[in-house]
This record gives C-alpha cells, structure tokens and sequence, in this order.
C-alpha cells in the first residue's frame, strides 16, 4: 500500500499513484501528496494501475482531491483502473463528475 | 462519576523472589513510596498471590525453584485483565542482552539489573506507575466512549428502525461492521398507499458515517408521509446532505417506490450494486443499476435523473444491496461477489426467506474473518400492499339532505385554493400542500388519507390528459406505461404555459363534514362519456393499466362531475368522525 507521487517538469502535471488497496488507510498520505500544489490550473493525474481494490472514502479521498484542484482552476483525471476497481467508479457513476481514462 | 476505577488510596505491590534478604530490601523501599508489599519465594507462589490480592506492581526475580521468573510472568500477564496493567518488573543481576529481551518477551514492562541505587529503583517505579496510569485512564476513556456509543446507537436505531413501515413484511440484514453502521434502511407509506423503500450506505462506517443518518431519515419520513414523489424526496435529501456533509462524506443510496395502484416499481439507484427485481420463481426480471453519483456530492441532481419504471407481478420481490454483501471476503481472500448473491438470493426467493439464507450464506462464507463493511440488505414484496380506503358511502348515517343543503346554504367553514402555471406547474406538487394545510386546519385523521388520493387522481388526470395532451391509451401495455412515464416527464420538463387551479371547500354538518373538490386545467376537455362508454368493453380484461383513477375516485366519492366539456371536475368527499 503506498502513494507515490510525481510532478512533471513544468509543474503542471501531477501524477498520483497508487499501489494495493486504496482505502481510508491512505488518507493523510493522499492528502498529503497534493495539499501544497496550489498553483492555478495543475491537472492531478491518480493513476490506478496497480491499485487492486478501492472503497467509498477512496472515492471520498478523490472527491476531495477534485475540489482542491478546482479551487485552483485545476482539474482530476483518473488513468488506468483495473477492472474490479473501475466497477467500483461505475457503481458511483464518477465518469458523471471527473474524466477516467482506461 | 467514576465508574470503574475504584481509587484505593493505598497501592499493593508483590515481590517475588527466592532470597529472603532480596524481598526485605525491596519491601523497604516500596513501602517507603506508599506500598503495602506482600512476598513470594518462588513463581508459583507468585502467581497465587497475585490472584489473590490483585496487586498494582509486581517486581520479578528470574532464578528461582518451582516456577522461574519468565513463566510466572507470563502466567500472571495471562491472569490481569483486560482494563488493567498490572506492570511488571524484573529484577536480576544478569545484565545481558538476552536476560532483556526475554524478560519483555514473557510479558515484562521493564528490567532492573543489579546493583542499583534506592533512588534509582525508585524513579523506576515511579515511571512504571505512570505508564500504568496513563493505561487506566486511558482505558477509562475507551470505556466510557463504548458506553455512549452504545446508547447513541440504541437511540438511532429506536429513531430509524423502530418507525420503519412493515417491519414484519420487509425484510431487513443490517449487519454493522462496528458498533454503528454506516447503512441505513427505511421504509415509510405514502398516503396514496405506494411504499417507499430506501437502503443508504454512507461513506466508510462507524459514527463518523453515521451522523447523516438522522437528517436523511427524518426527510425521507416526512416527505413520504406528506406524497410528494419519490424523485421529490431524492431531490430534496440529495441538496440537504450536499449542504450538510463534508465533501468526502456522501451516500450511495437505493430507492424504490411499489405502487400497487400502477402495478409497478419505481426505481432510482444513486452509486449502490445492482438491485434486483426477482420473480417468484428466483429469475432475475430485472436489474436496477447505478445512474447517479452517490447523493451529497453534487449541489442539484444531474438533469437527465430520472425514475426507472417496471411494471410488477403481485408474486415479485424487489432487493436492493449494499457492496458490504458481495465484498465480503474469505479466508482466501475471495469477494462473495454477484455471482454467488444471485445465486443466493435465488435460493432464498424460492424457500421463501431471502434474509435468512443470504445471512446464513455469507457467514458460511466468511467464517471467522472479521467484517470489513457494513452488510445490509432489504426485500421487499411487491405485493399485499392494498389498503382499506374509507370512502364516503360508508357514512351513511348522515341524512343527504343535511348534507345537499349545507353545502348549498351556508359559506364553508374554509376555502383553499392554489392555481399553477406554466413552468411552476412543471415543477411543483399542490397536493402536498393542500394536504399540509387540512392537516393543520383539522387534525391528523385516517379519512384524509382517502380523500389524499381522491385528489391525486383528479390532479394528475388534469395534468397527464388535459394540460400535458397525454393519451391514456399508452398505457395500455406494461411497456406502454413506462413509455407513458417517460414521455410524461419529457413534456412536464418543457411545459411552458398551460393552469391547473384546484379548489377545496370544507362545509361542516353536525358529526362530520364534507369538502367539495373542484379542478379546473387548460386542456381540450375530458371525454367522460367515451370513459364510460369504453369501460364497458374493457371490463373483461384482467389487467388494466389505466382508467383505475377514475373507478377509485368513484368509490371513494359521493358524487362526481364533469363540467364545461370536462375541463373542470367537481367531486364530493364526505367524512365522519
């Protein structure tokens, strides 16, 4: 279980990964991997490709994220779910609120 | 209060060692901290005189005969309860790494080694007692939060259980994975005799995702119990809990409406698993997945939410899940999954109990693994929920002539009126309103439930056939009236001009009264002539999906009349008390 975190030359880009189980586990680590990126209009890529299982204060934990980068003009982009991690997404309909990648 | 530490001002402490001479020093030194010391030579003796004086502090020689140090240790550690360190120390002139490490390993809080000076052992004891303190206060606090936790959930459950609709009918799992489950289900009567069900699943569990429960519970109730839709009541808990939740807060939520009237369900599934509409016979009939974000992320629902219709069998059963059930995993790591939820809910549909064999499944499944969400499930049947409507024949013992000519000689005792148009008529529900205010003139009272539906009926036949131009010859077919459904929210969306004026009159008669109902919309004119003419030839047929408004309103009213080519309908309603 880990969040890693990269951040693109330019400082637009910040890539958020995540490794196991993405559960409320991971909180202060998830908060902690964006809570000083304040400038306007960064675009927060979480990268799901090895996160094997989520649960709903995940989806919390993005929601979150989601209303950190909109204050500053930027937005969420989720990249690569697996697929019992994109059924969760699905059951939340978050495709309604943030863009996911495949 | 203190509850349950019991302060004893005098503190015990044991020594156990062989050499008579070690005990005496320490027994000195103790006693000169405020102790009252006992000894034992050897570790059996030890462990006895520990369960028979329960002291605060043990102070342990590793060599000794019968019973060395490290087993007497851990037999004592397995002997002190739960809500008390009892800290021990070892006592030993071995000072090796060795000695350290299996003194912790049997259970020890701390080693002494030999020599050593009085005030040194006694700051150690005095680090020791600290330790052990801060241990009871600490469990003190965990106690007493246990105990308002306890009572906290008591209460919510008395709130949200315990006024719950048909407890003995609906079948409820609610299986918390802490003391407070973060699920919620209920189930409330809508005036007009639909049922409406709601199973919730607020993010995470225990009290933290507990606390929405009330609000949510109390709205869902009370806009249920007033009739207005189900799409209402969504509306409506999703802003509430969006105004106030934190944003990682939210609840994934199931809500279903069984409408006996309309033989059908209507659905609205807001980021739960899949829920299920089982035939009698176990097979799926249909499923009702997720179309909406969970509720209370979103400030207004996304526009295109809309309710799902299905038309029911009376035989059918209609459950809804949250993902507790099928992430509920084994000793092998294994989710229970849909797959077996099927199969299990199918099992249960045809032995006739769904709770009893998917609790008794799941458990089978999980065995010992300790419950990582709350698991919640509820079976409704969609049948058997046809109420008794009282309806103005079954008073009888007021003379119509009383009646006729007090309605016509005399102002009522009130009159209320509401004329919508244009986009508010789109928008806005009258009935409830109108409902709300005879209950505050006159009092709660079971005949206003009917007279709740006669109103219904003859508002939504003003507003489907007359201002909206719907044809009620859709719904002729079960897929029809899902089609009907649809095209009637379509053109509700887009209504821009159209009225619908409804008037209540309530004339009062000695034990009783009766309200004169008067509608009156924009549209061509309702055929009533055509309406009866048809119902003849369509009599024979069992299942009608439309005109059963008019046959309940008859019913229930002691007279009903179409005027000004059927764009206004009058109808009598007549209580007694």
């Amino acid at each position: 279980m880990s969040v890693k975190k990269q951040v693109s030359d330019n400082g637009e880009n910040i890539e958020i990964s995540i490794d196991g189980r993405f559960d409320f586990s991971l909180h202060q680590h998830f908060r902690d991997s964006y809570a000083n990126c304040k400038e306007k209009g960064q675009v927060f890529t979480i990268n799901l490709a090895t996160a094997s299982y989520m649960d709903s204060s995940a989806l919390g934990m993005i929601l979150l994220l989601k209303d950190h980068a909109e204050s500053h003009s930027g937005k969420v982009v989720i990249v690569k779910p697996s697929e019992s991690v994109n059924k969760i997404l699905e059951i939340a309909q978050f495709h309604r609120l943030l863009t996911i990648e495949r | 209060m203190t509850t349950f530490s019991e302060k004893r001002n005098i503190k015990l402490a044991l020594v156990v060692d062989d050499s008579v001479m070690q005990c005496k020093v320490l027994s000195v030194l103790l006693k000169e901290e405020g102790y009252r010391v006992f000894t034992a030579n050897d570790g059996a003796r030890g462990v006895a005189m520990y369960v028979k004086y329960k002291p605060d502090l043990v102070l342990m020689d590793i060599n000794m005969p019968i019973m060395n140090g490290y087993e007497a240790a851990r037999k004592i550690k397995g002997l002190s309860h739960e809500h008390s360190l009892c800290p021990l120390i070892f006592i030993t002139s071995m000072d090796t790494d060795q000695a350290f490490i299996e003194s912790i390993d049997a259970g020890g809080d701390g080693i002494l080694v030999r020599p050593f000076s009085p005030n040194v052992f006694k700051a150690k004891i005095k680090s020791i007692q600290r330790i052990s303190d801060l241990y009871g206060q600490v469990k003190t606090l965990q106690q007493a939060q246990q105990k308002d936790a306890e009572l906290a959930e008591q209460l919510m459950s008395g709130v949200i259980e315990a006024r719950n609709f048909s407890r003995d009918r609906i079948g409820i799992i609610r299986q918390a994975a802490e003391l407070f489950s973060g699920d919620i289900q209920l189930t409330a009567l809508a005036p007009n005799g639909d049922v409406n069900v709601m199973l919730g699943d607020f993010t995470g569990h225990g009290l933290r995702s507990s606390i929405g429960a009330i609000p949510l519970a109390e709205t869902f109730r009370a806009m249920t119990k007033k009739g207005f839709s189900l799409l209402e009541i969504i509306t409506q808990i999703n802003h509430q809990l969006y105004d106030l939740l934190p944003a990682d807060l939210f609840l994934g939520a199931g809500f279903v409406s069984i409408s006996t009237h309309n033989a059908s369900m209507y659905g609205f599934n807001a980021g739960l698993p899949d829920g299920y509409l089982f035939s009698e016979l176990g097979d799926i009939k249909y499923r009702l997945s997720s179309t909406h974000p969970p509720l209370g992320v979103l400030p207004k629902l996304l526009p295109d939410s809309q309710l799902t219709v299905v038309s029911i069998a009376e035989t059918d059963r209609m459950i809804l899940i949250s993902d507790g059930i099928v992430e509920a995993r084994n000793e092998q790591g294994e989710m229970f999954e849909f797959e077996r939820f099927e199969k299990t809910a199918k099992q249960g549909v045809l032995e006739g109990s769904v709770c009893k064999v998917m609790q008794k499944t799941v458990n089978q499944f999980c065995k010992d693994m300790p419950q990582e969400d709350d698991i919640s499930l509820i079976d409704i049947p969609c049948g058997g929920w046809e109420q008794l409507l009282i309806g103005s024949h079954d008073f009888e013992n007021i003379p119509d002539q009383l009646l006729g000519d007090t309605c016509i000689n005399t102002r009522p005792a009130w009159h209320w009126q509401l004329s919508l148009s244009g986009k508010r008529l789109g928008l806005l529900n009258p009935i409830p309103m109108a409902m709300s205010q005879i209950n505050e003139i006159e009092g709660h009272a079971d005949h206003w439930q009917s007279l709740y539906t006669v109103l219904t009926e003859l508002f939504m036949n003003s507003l489907d056939h007359g201002v909206l131009g719907l044809s009620s010859d859709l719904k002729a077919s079960a897929e029809g009236f899902a089609e009907y459904f649809k095209e009637r929210e379509e053109r509700l969306r887009k209504l821009e001009d159209g009225f619908v004026e409804l008037q209540l009159s309530h004339h009062l008669v000695p034990n009783g009264g009766r309200v004169i109902i008067k509608i009156k919309d924009s549209g061509q004119g309702f055929d009533i002539k055509n309406y009866y003419k048809n119902r003849v030839v369509d009599s024979s047929q069992k299942l009608k999906f439309s005109g059963r408004g008019i046959d309940l309103v008859e019913q229930l009213c002691d007279s009903l009349d179409y005027q000004e080519n059927g764009t206004v309908v009058e109808a009598s309603y007549v209580w007694t008390s």
